[in-house]
């Protein structure tokens, strides 16, 4: 079982079905619609036999009644191997003092996983460490992956600069949910989850905003990079106004570029619970209705 | 270590608080804080003033601290070290007064060390050396004032080489030695005065016989003899007429003066001046004449008598053991001046011995004290006040403090620089 700060999320999202967006083409038996038909015993239609098809498709009875040759066609399910990609940079160690916005990634990650989990998912991980090692755990069904992911979560730290591209390349699973505030390496990332999706793959983002990146305190401050300490910037009243507008402006153009891309985004602010934001990535629908 | 400028060491106290309080109010960058979207601040250029009162950039305010301190001191030039030195200046009498000059010589070797400052005075002062100490080196009497303000001068360049400054005062310390400036010279001096006190030649204080050589109606034979002055036994000789071979022989034995006071002006070869002019005064140590007198000669020697713009009215040279006296005051036979009583006493410093009338006798214990005074010796620090000088120490200092000074502007550099 996962670890005890995550028990009042895993209860709230207890029962969120996270299906896929598209039919997937997994060979196991799952709750996802699949792209196979036939082997299932969920009935769809009839159609005219042909030669080549399986004569033990054919529906025996319907021959004898029409003395025509149909075979009986069934909607397939399959699983959807899922991998939650986790971004552990330095700028999710936001704000310094509360790292909310590291603490409300993990706890979507974990949201997410249970809730693959749930619905017979493969579900695993793949966090990046700030030695640029990663750290992966590959998707499996068997009981205490969950768990086993909230501990690889917890023991994370955000520090450093680390790419997710190379991680994202690195993950063969069906369904990718990327847990970012997309300040890295955005544009490679944006490509190889192209790669992903144009392979059939699925990929979901979760854009992770604070609060305080949204509204800055009304002083006067020196705002610096934490990921590059090069880039130090006043913040007075007149370079405020334009920081709301560029931050604006740029995660407008990050979305509607996601979207685009095929993917599925959806933007968390820090003081959304965790499993409201779990559901809008899961449910979009849904979660918009909420 | 003792400072030529000591007050410059304050100015660089000022300044290097201020630059302490400056450093805690400085227009500065302020602290960074971390944001992971400061890249969507405009980037504008802007300086913000921020006050902190943490201790920040301890290096750099060393430095400049430092560079400040060396600064004030190379201006006010440390001299030393010279804790504890105490430097000599002994003022020397070498004359006429002074009964040996060797003993003066002997008490000056005595009191002297190395790098201390030997002053010779008569009516006039130098720095001098033992050496010059000789018997026959001044023909004048000592004057206490000459020697004083002589030994305030050399004071001023020995004050930046020591602390101290001891005034070591070689004489019989007579009382014509000493004048109505003496006393006030000697209070400008900041300490106390070691008098070391010798022999002085006997006083001359009798009054003169004299002998005249002169025609019948001669008005300066019938003053000095109403003075009293003419009689038997004399050792003075006054010759109004020319100078015979026979005079100046006489005057050459021991004790005996010739006073050559001519009563017209074919009666003596010495130079003429170059203006014949008329003067309304004349005086010697003695008294005061006031009449108007034709100035034919420019006389040349050691000055008995002064008109009253000071040229030499008559003057005396040393000849054998006695002296000749030269007078180029020209009385008007028809005048009666050398029957008054200022004439008498007028003439009593011309018919005086050879030196004249001379109280040598010591000054009374009283007088003494005042002289000596009390107290510690005359701190160096008294006479650098307004002399122009210079410390061995300022261009090292001001070295020092510019390489301090390229020292913080590059470490202000190398800390923009990482920021």
């Amino acid at each position: 079982m996962p670890s005890p700060p995550y028990g009042a999320l895993l209860d709230a999202v207890r029962g969120v079905r996270w299906p896929a967006r598209h039919a997937v083409a997994g060979a196991l038996s799952g709750v996802h619609r699949s792209k196979q038909r036939g082997t299932s015993s969920e009935f769809t239609e009839f159609r005219l036999y042909r030669q080549g098809d399986d004569p033990r498709r054919l529906d025996w009875r319907l021959l004898a009644r029409s003395d025509r040759a149909y075979i009986r066609l069934a909607t397939d399910r399959a699983i959807l191997p899922t991998t939650i990609v986790l971004d552990a940079s330095a700028s999710m160690a936001y704000p310094i003092t509360s790292r909310l916005k590291w603490r409300r990634a993990q706890e979507i990650g974990v949201g997410l996983a249970a809730v693959a989990h749930a619905q017979g998912d493969p579900v695993g991980l793949a966090v990046p460490d700030d030695l640029g090692r990663l750290r992966m755990l590959p998707p499996r069904t068997r009981r205490g992956v969950v768990s086993e992911i909230a501990r690889v979560i917890d023991a994370a730290d955000p520090d450093g600069l680390d790419p997710l591209a190379p991680t994202l390349s690195a993950v063969r699973s069906a369904r990718i949910a990327i847990i970012t505030d997309l300040l890295g390496d955005a544009d490679a990332l944006l490509r190889a989850a192209r790669v992903h999706i144009v392979a059939g793959g699925e990929v979901h983002v979760v854009h992770v905003v604070a609060r305080e990146e949204l509204e800055l305190p009304r002083r006067t401050m020196l705002a610096a990079d934490p990921e590059d300490p090069r880039t130090q910037r006043f913040l007075v009243d007149s370079t405020r106004r334009g920081y709301e507008a560029a931050f604006g402006e740029w995660r407008a153009e990050i979305a509607r570029q996601w979207r685009a891309a095929g993917a599925s985004y959806v933007e968390v602010v820090t003081d959304e619970p965790a499993s409201r934001a779990v559901r809008r990535v899961a449910e979009p629908a849904r979660g918009a209705r909420e | 270590m003792t400072w030529l400028f000591p007050s410059a060491l304050a100015i660089a106290g000022v300044a290097a608080l201020a630059a302490i309080a400056l450093h805690f109010i400085a227009r500065s960058r302020p602290l960074a804080e971390p944001l992971p979207t400061a890249r969507f601040v405009p980037v504008r250029p802007i300086h913000a003033r921020t006050r902190s009162i943490a201790l920040s950039d301890v290096l750099l305010l060393a430095l400049r601290i430092a560079a400040i301190s060396l600064l004030g001191a190379a201006v006010a030039a440390p001299v030393g070290p010279a804790r504890g030195r105490v430097a000599r200046i002994v003022v020397a009498d070498r004359s006429l007064d002074v009964a040996s000059i060797a003993e003066v010589r002997d008490s000056a070797r005595s009191a002297m060390r190395d790098g201390d400052v030997l002053v010779a005075f008569d009516t006039l002062a130098g720095v001098t050396t033992i050496a010059s100490l000789s018997p026959g080196v001044s023909t004048a009497h000592g004057s206490l004032s000459a020697g004083l303000a002589a030994a305030i001068r050399t004071a001023a360049s020995l004050a930046t080489r020591t602390d101290s400054i001891e005034l070591v005062l070689v004489s019989p310390v007579g009382m014509d030695e000493r004048d109505s400036a003496t006393m006030r010279i000697r209070e400008s001096w900041p300490g106390r005065v070691r008098v070391m006190r010798v022999a002085a030649r006997p006083s001359v204080l009798t009054a003169p016989r004299i002998q005249m050589s002169a025609g019948p109606n001669d008005g300066v034979a019938a003053g000095l003899a109403l003075a009293g002055f003419v009689g038997d036994g004399a050792s003075v000789r006054v010759v109004r007429g020319r100078v015979s071979a026979n005079d100046s022989t006489w005057a050459s034995s021991a004790g005996h003066v010739l006073v050559h006071w001519p009563a017209s002006a074919a009666d003596a070869a010495w130079p003429h001046r170059d203006s014949i002019d008329a003067i309304g005064g004349v005086t010697s140590p003695t008294g005061t004449l006031v009449s108007r007198f034709p100035r034919v000669w420019t006389l040349t020697g050691s000055t008995v008598a002064r008109w009253s713009d000071g040229e030499p009215a008559a003057v005396e040279h040393r000849i054998g053991d006695g002296c000749i006296r030269d007078v180029g005051v020209l009385l008007d036979d028809a005048s009666d001046v050398a029957l008054r009583t200022p004439f008498r006493a007028f003439a009593r410093a011309l018919v005086a011995p050879c030196g004249g009338v001379r109280d040598t006798r010591p000054l009374d214990a009283a007088a003494l004290r005042a002289l000596a005074g009390s107290g510690p010796l005359a701190p160096a620090s008294m006479f650098r006040t307004g002399i122009i000088t210079s410390s061995r120490w300022t261009p090292w200092l001001l070295l020092l403090s510019a390489i301090l000074l390229l020292a913080e502007w590059s470490l202000r550099k190398s800390e923009r620089r990482l920021t």
